[in-house]
């Protein structure tokens, strides 16, 4: 695509001041710096216009002219995505929805509420919570992420091991289409006539349209809580508890791990009580009625016990439950005063694999001369080995990278997932061969196509670019994609 | 018999394999006998069949257990029913990872029985277990009263395998309980009924089983009584796994004898002892100031055949109903939609019995039009759909004879993202071949 005009940019500019208001409109270099990266600051790249829209029919708008100038959009929440998804890779609009961020509506009799895409996560939550409800996925950057970054990524976070991710408590969304249409995918009732559009939206990475009102499920707040620390001498030991756990018929409501280098950096910044020389620490919450929850407990310790740990401690209040909660919440914190940069990364495995992937995780980083801190969703599978690194050391970052890729590999030999929350984005497009078929993709370009069929509307995230075609051998024949004409080489 | 088109299908398949003529009688559909039925051994053969169905320009009708068959417009032209009961094996289950791989021609209650020998489940109910296959349940959304804590095949569903109509044999999701890798194919299969591709494979995420399990059904002398009751349940702090409201008429499924102007509200409660005794206690607490009028609490044979008489209400309710509906509304609009949905039948001198899952707001709405002309019940249902497009909700025929078929329309009038569903279906299946004219918006 060629570089706008000075001259063309100035006249877009006024068009959508007109449209917006003033101070809706960015579009000089300092100011659009802000918004060239995601929480993955590995990828980079600058809009033409960052624009600020009020309302569907401003997003509307925005995407008509997108299209009738041929300029690529990408829409943003708080831009703390970790994959590169909402960068806009190849110039362009970007539409961001901070401005649409109020609660609309909330039917507590029938557990619903109507919010905008630009609400932050935890805002619903406390919306809510005089009245006893509570809005359930708590995607760890859940102070700061939006609802509509939720949508896009199909988000997750600790307590989805019982309660399911984010596309289990979406009903139905109002979505300007990438040709500019406003229209409803599903609604406020179940079971929607015709396919499942909502279903396929979420986690669609903003490549199919953009939210701009979301329905979403309000649960109940749980009447009784329970935390538990296990504490263990071998990594082994606690893998094999969740497994333990999971086999005595128990869900609890999340299960995290967090290891002895995470441990150490949490202590050394916050102090919240974790053993120092533990190699590993199981953080496990079960929460419902509060009839049969200390049998609950009873069980979910006495299966710690049994695989091996070594101290199991339950929280006796609020303020301590709270405690154990901050270790695992401020890992990342911890990591930035440890290490001048780091990569998160996120993979599935199956959680009966764990003991043998996490010794693979931590012999593959070592093996490029790095450390890795490991502070993840065990309950179900979802790793997240935090890669420490220095980017001022000259070829550090690539080291990161690379080993980064060797642990997505052993996630798919294993028959696991390269992302479990993150998305695929700009990061893993090209790791897409490893756990998909051309034919899987192909499917995928189509669906895509379906929804978007110029491409304009987020491109170059998911399908995997033509040089990571090459680097997987799929150079010989066009790629289903190009094919499909969603990808140019470049 | 053997036409031209049976011959070659013979030649993928193996003879044996491939039904014509009067052999086809079991496989009619809207009064339609398809060509042939074919049962392929495997997604090649699939792939395979489907080729020759595209060159022949012969549309294909995916078939499971045949139980959700009636649902749907009536074909303009039945072509060749592909049968998928030799792919019925389960392929993997791993108890640790609350997973199992399922190919899509097994039936319910034969995974039921594997997974339960583990001490696990698939948390879906849905009527006549025992012929419908997980391929049918995924494609037609069926779902049961346990929906309401546990979710339907959306939720469930985290890896899907399609044979698509040119042949690709394509995956979604994947073997894991999380991925956000590429775009969520299962939920685009889930409910689909066969027109974007023919399903071979799923993965399902489990349950384990619940140490105890039982069903609190509570008798009330009025239908709104009993919608109160379930509001009551939804606002309090009970966790009951399923939460139905049953009519009067809707009775007569659960004890032969219906009880007119009657209701009850039936209450599923698991988990462990003490957790299941805790909510049956609070349900007779809670209900007392609604107007209770009974309470009983199921447990065992009693309590599953209670269940399959709720889930089998429409073949139970009346000697020989004649029409079905799905409505989905919100909960809050359930009892009052019923109450005056069985008005408009009575207005009309028809009968009408109805079962919803009242925290959710599903209705199940049988029309029992015995010696009434397909006219009268084609308005009936039409004045049904009025009431409940009215009210925001939606509302499908699920099942009804040709002759009220061809005066109301199975499905709601597309709305505006129809568009993008005709794109799918243009997309997947452009020459037309799945289950051709079936579906929303004549897809």
């Amino acid at each position: 695509m060629p570089a706008l005009t000075e001259a063309r940019k100035k006249s877009l500019r006024r068009e959508m001041e007109a449209l917006l208001g003033p101070g809706a409109v960015l579009s000089d270099p300092d100011e659009l710096m802000v918004y060239e990266s995601d929480g993955l600051t590995l990828f980079r790249a600058l809009a033409d216009f960052v624009v600020f829209p009020l309302t569907a029919e401003h997003v509307a708008a925005l995407v008509r002219l997108a299209q009738r100038e041929g300029l690529p959009f990408v829409a943003r929440g708080a831009g703390t995505g970790l994959s590169g998804g909402c960068l806009p890779a190849e110039g362009g609009l970007v539409i961001s929805l901070m401005r649409m961020n109020r609660v609309l509506e909330v039917d507590y009799d029938n557990q619903l509420a109507v919010v905008e895409p630009g609400l932050v996560n935890l805002h619903l939550s406390w919306a809510v919570g005089a009245r006893g409800f509570y809005y359930a996925p708590d995607p760890s950057s859940q102070q700061a992420c939006t609802i509509g970054g939720n949508i896009a990524n199909n988000s997750g976070g600790p307590h989805t091991l019982k309660y399911g991710v984010t596309t289990n408590h979406v009903l139905g969304l109002e979505v300007v289409l990438p040709d500019g249409e406003i229209v409803w995918l599903g609604g406020k009732t179940r079971d929607p006539q015709g396919y499942d559009l909502t279903g396929i939206f979420v986690g669609s990475e903003g490549t199919f349209g953009i939210a701009t009102k979301i329905v979403l499920r309000i649960l109940r707040q749980p009447q009784a809580v329970r935390t538990v620390l296990a504490v263990f001498n071998e990594i082994d030991q606690a893998s094999e508890a969740v497994s333990a756990i999971i086999a005595r018929g128990l869900i609890p409501a999340a299960m995290e791990m967090i290891d002895q280098l995470t441990i150490q950096a949490v202590e050394d910044a916050f102090g919240c009580g974790y053993p120092r020389d533990a190699a590993a620490a199981l953080l496990i919450e079960m929460d419902g009625l509060a009839a049969g929850m200390d049998e609950q407990a009873a069980r979910v310790i006495a299966a710690c016990r049994e695989t091996g740990a070594r101290e199991v401690r339950l929280a006796r209040d609020e303020a301590e439950r709270q405690l154990l909660w901050k270790g695992r919440k401020s890992a990342f914190g911890a990591y930035g005063r440890i290490s001048p940069a780091y990569l998160v990364m996120d993979g599935v495995i199956p959680r009966t694999r764990l003991p043998y992937v996490l010794r693979r995780v931590n012999e593959i980083v070592a093996g490029y001369g790095l450390r890795v801190g490991n502070v993840f969703h065990a309950g179900d599978g979802n790793l997240h080995p935090n890669i420490l690194y220095d980017p001022r050391k000259p070829g550090e970052e690539q080291r990161v990278v690379a080993a980064g890729g060797e642990i997505l590999k052993v996630c798919a030999e294993v028959g696991g997932s390269i992302s479990g929350e993150h998305g695929i984005g700009l990061e893993k497009r090209d790791y897409m061969p490893l756990i998909f078929s051309e034919a899987d993709l192909g499917c995928m370009a189509r669906v895509k196509r379906a929804f978007n069929p110029t491409g304009l509307c987020n491109p170059g995230k998911i399908f995997p670019s033509r040089k990571g075609c090459a680097e997987a051998g799929f150079a010989s024949r066009p790629h289903p994609i190009e094919e499909a004409g969603l990808a140019q080489r470049f | 018999m053997h036409s031209p088109l049976s011959r070659r299908l013979a030649e993928i398949v193996g003879g044996a394999h491939v039904l014509t003529g009067a052999e086809c009688a079991p496989y009619v559909v809207e009064g339609r006998t398809p060509e042939c039925a074919v049962f392929p051994g495997s997604r090649e053969d699939i792939a395979a069949v489907l080729g020759v169905a595209a060159d022949s320009g012969t549309p294909v009708m995916p078939w499971g257990g045949g139980t959700g068959m009636a649902l749907g417009s009536p074909p303009a032209h039945p072509g060749l029913v592909l049968g998928l009961r030799r792919l019925g094996r389960l392929l993997e289950h791993e108890p640790g990872d609350l997973t199992a791989t399922v190919e899509a021609g097994m039936t319910l209650e034969a995974f039921q029985a594997e997974l339960s020998r583990r001490g696990q489940w698939l948390s879906l109910d849905p009527p006549q277990a025992a012929r419908a296959t997980l391929g049918g349940i995924l494609a037609s959304n069926a779902s049961g009263p346990r929906r309401h804590l546990y979710g339907t095949a959306r939720d469930l569903l985290i890896g899907i395998t399609m044979v698509l109509a040119d042949g690709a044999i394509v995956r979604g999701g994947g073997k894991v309980v999380k991925n956000v890798a590429g775009y969520d194919l299962p939920k685009l299969a889930v409910g689909s009924f066969g027109t974007l591709g023919v399903i071979v494979e799923a993965t399902v995420k489990l349950r384990p089983r619940p140490d105890c399990d039982r069903l609190v059904v509570a008798r009330f002398s009025t239908l709104a009584e009993a919608g109160q009751a379930a509001r009551a349940v939804m606002a309090s702090d009970l966790i009951p796994s399923a939460l139905d409201v049953v009519d009067g008429e809707g009775l007569r499924a659960l004890d032969g004898e219906g009880a007119p102007g009657g209701a009850a509200l039936l209450v599923g409660v698991d988990g462990i002892a003490e957790q299941v005794e805790w909510q049956c206690e609070e349900v007779g607490r809670l209900l007392k100031d609604c107007g209770l009028a009974g309470v009983r609490v199921l447990d065992g044979t009693e309590r599953d055949e209670a269940w399959r008489a709720v889930g089998e209400m429409p073949q139970r309710a009346f000697t020989d109903a004649t029409a079905g509906m799905k409505w989905g509304v919100l909960p809050t609009q359930v009892a009052e939609l019923i109450a005056r949905a069985g008005a408009v039948a009575s207005q009309r001198g028809l009968r009408a019995a109805f079962v919803a899952h009242a925290g959710l707001g599903i209705i199940s709405a049988v029309l029992d039009a015995a010696g009434a002309d397909a006219e009268q019940v084609a308005c009936t249902l039409g004045e049904w759909r009025a009431l409940v497009n009215g009210s925001g909700g939606h509302a499908l025929v699920e099942w009804a004879p040709l002759a009220v078929k061809e005066r109301i329309a199975v499905w709601d009038t597309p709305g505006p993202d129809s568009r993008i569903m005709r794109q799918l279906k243009a997309e997947l299946d452009p020459r037309g071949i799945l289950n051709p004219g079936r579906f929303l918006g004549g897809i």
